[in-house]
């Protein structure tokens, strides 16, 4: 199983733990991930694409143009890259009046694209290509009894005409992964419940709001810990949590893990190999029973 | 009782050419589609904090209201979560129309509520074309507000957190030269400056 690989700027800075884990977890399931070389800024949803849209729709192209000569699908962790890399596809698709200009610059550049990559986040490879039986055979440690709010947030899972692979109002694929690895999924009504994303640049106060209301509530039915697959809503629910926590003057102290992590431990991988030592709120009492 | 009248619309308010050109932009095409059901404004988690719903939002764009609209807090406060396009039985496409809204209300030079708003969409935006990629110290000390002390020092703290666990870069990534990064986005702007 061989992908073009997008990593997306915040694998290599504040979602490092991601990346680590999921190069990890790939290499026990046979995912080979082949960084796209050079690729660049996906686009960045709102924040480039409402001062210059075409500068963010040619960002995107460009990265679509790098993949296409790797004849292969595009992977990416971030659920942001995700979205705009297909709605770039998507708008490259329907107007043909852009699809000319960007072409046109493109081949001013040097490059080319014709509209045929297909892009996909990891999880959609790990339910679909790996499947939830090869998963569960490479669980050495069960995680009995680890109570998981799984967390999709928006760009994984909406608008349904851009990104679907799961059920835009009833996602299953991560609870799915979950279970395959032995842990127990709580029910958590927020689970595709914005977190605020880019607001927590320009308007702090409305994302701490937001964010503190999915902590709480995952903390309300015990969950153990929120499982993400978007470096945003990571940072927002773990290297803000104690903003979070004085500005509201609570005390959360909730384990916040990209789910590759999760894999990573019930795949009895080093705890360094899964970098759980770069999550913000500490994992240590999280995983201390499941670690030899 | 007293009627309030905060919101009461009058002809001043209305600029006829105002929907043309919504409907021109991308997201906007089909938003006289729109049934004013209210499901978006149900739906969206961030409704609160604006001062009108994307539904009221639709509804004054039918009506002209350019400055209204343009100068709401609405447009910018949308997270592009897509709850409300997910759920609208029009297929409309509120986040595409609210980036749209924001790039006309940057190129008008509408001021927003929040100063800082298009400053960061404006800072993101060179720091992608410069480096290829985004370098969060720089995006960082370019929109940050130096006058709110609590934010200032609830950053520094973060800030440090982050260094320390290696995640903050200092030094701004590079994407190769080679692979023409610059004719690519000056072509970006010249085209958009025709």
């Amino acid at each position: 199983m061989k992908y073009a690989y997008f990593p997306g700027c915040s694998i290599h800075t504040t979602a490092q733990e991601y990346g680590i884990s999921c190069n990890a977890v790939s290499r026990v399931l046979g995912i080979e991930l082949i960084e796209i070389p050079e690729w660049n800024c996906c686009g960045a949803m709102d924040a480039v694409y409402a001062y210059n849209p075409l500068l963010s729709i040619s960002l995107s192209a460009r990265n679509l143009a790098l993949a296409e000569s790797m004849k292969m699908d595009v992977v990416t962790l971030c659920s942001a890259c995700f979205f705009t890399l297909s709605r770039a596809n998507k708008l490259l698709h329907e107007d043909s009046e852009l699809k000319g200009k960007v072409d046109k610059l493109l081949n001013d550049a040097g490059l080319q694209y014709t509209g045929e990559v297909k892009i996909r986040h990891y999880l959609d490879v790990l339910l679909n290509d790996v499947g939830l039986e090869n998963i569960s055979k490479n669980v050495k440690v069960k995680l009995d009894g680890l109570k998981v709010a799984p967390y999709y947030g928006c760009m994984l899972i909406r608008p349904p005409n851009i990104v679907n692979f799961d059920d835009p109002e009833h996602p299953h694929s991560l609870d799915k992964i979950i279970e395959a690895i032995g842990g127990k999924n709580v029910d958590y009504i927020y689970k595709t419940r914005c977190c605020g994303a880019s607001l927590g640049f320009t308007e702090g106060e409305v994302m701490m709001e937001m964010t503190s209301d999915l902590l709480l509530e995952a903390k309300n039915v015990e969950a153990d810990c929120i499982a993400v697959p978007c470096p945003l809503c990571h940072f927002n629910m773990d290297a803000k949590q104690r903003s979070i926590e004085s500005t509201f003057d609570v005390k959360i102290d909730m384990p916040i893990v990209f789910f590759t992590q999760l894999m990573g431990v019930a795949f009895g991988i080093n705890p360094k190999e899964l970098a759980l030592n770069k999550n913000c709120v500490s994992t240590d009492k999280l995983f201390k029973r499941f670690h030899a | 009782m007293k009627r309030n009248h905060v919101h009461v619309i009058t002809s001043q308010m209305m600029d006829k050419s105002f929907l043309a050109d919504v409907m021109k932009m991308r997201g906007g095409k089909n938003v006289l589609d729109c049934i004013q059901c209210g499901i978006c404004a149900g739906s969206c988690p961030a409704a609160w904090a604006m001062d009108f719903t994307p539904m009221q939002i639709v509804r004054m764009i039918h009506l002209g209201m350019k400055d209204t609209v343009l100068s709401s807090s609405t447009i910018w406060i949308c997270a592009s979560c897509y709850t409300c396009t997910t759920r609208c039985p029009r297929g409309i496409d509120i986040p595409l129309l609210m980036s749209a809204l924001k790039t006309t209300a940057i190129r008008e030079k509408i001021p927003a509520r929040i100063e800082i708003k298009p400053k960061f969409h404006k800072s993101f935006a060179d720091i992608v074309q410069k480096y290829g990629r985004i370098h969060e110290p720089e995006l960082f000390l370019k929109i940050t507000n130096k006058t709110d002390v609590r934010a200032l020092m609830q950053n520094a703290a973060l800030g440090w957190t982050l260094l320390r666990k290696g995640k903050l870069k200092l030094k701004a990534p590079k994407v190769n030269q080679k692979v023409q990064w610059s004719s690519l986005f000056a072509n970006v702007a010249k085209e958009e400056s025709k």
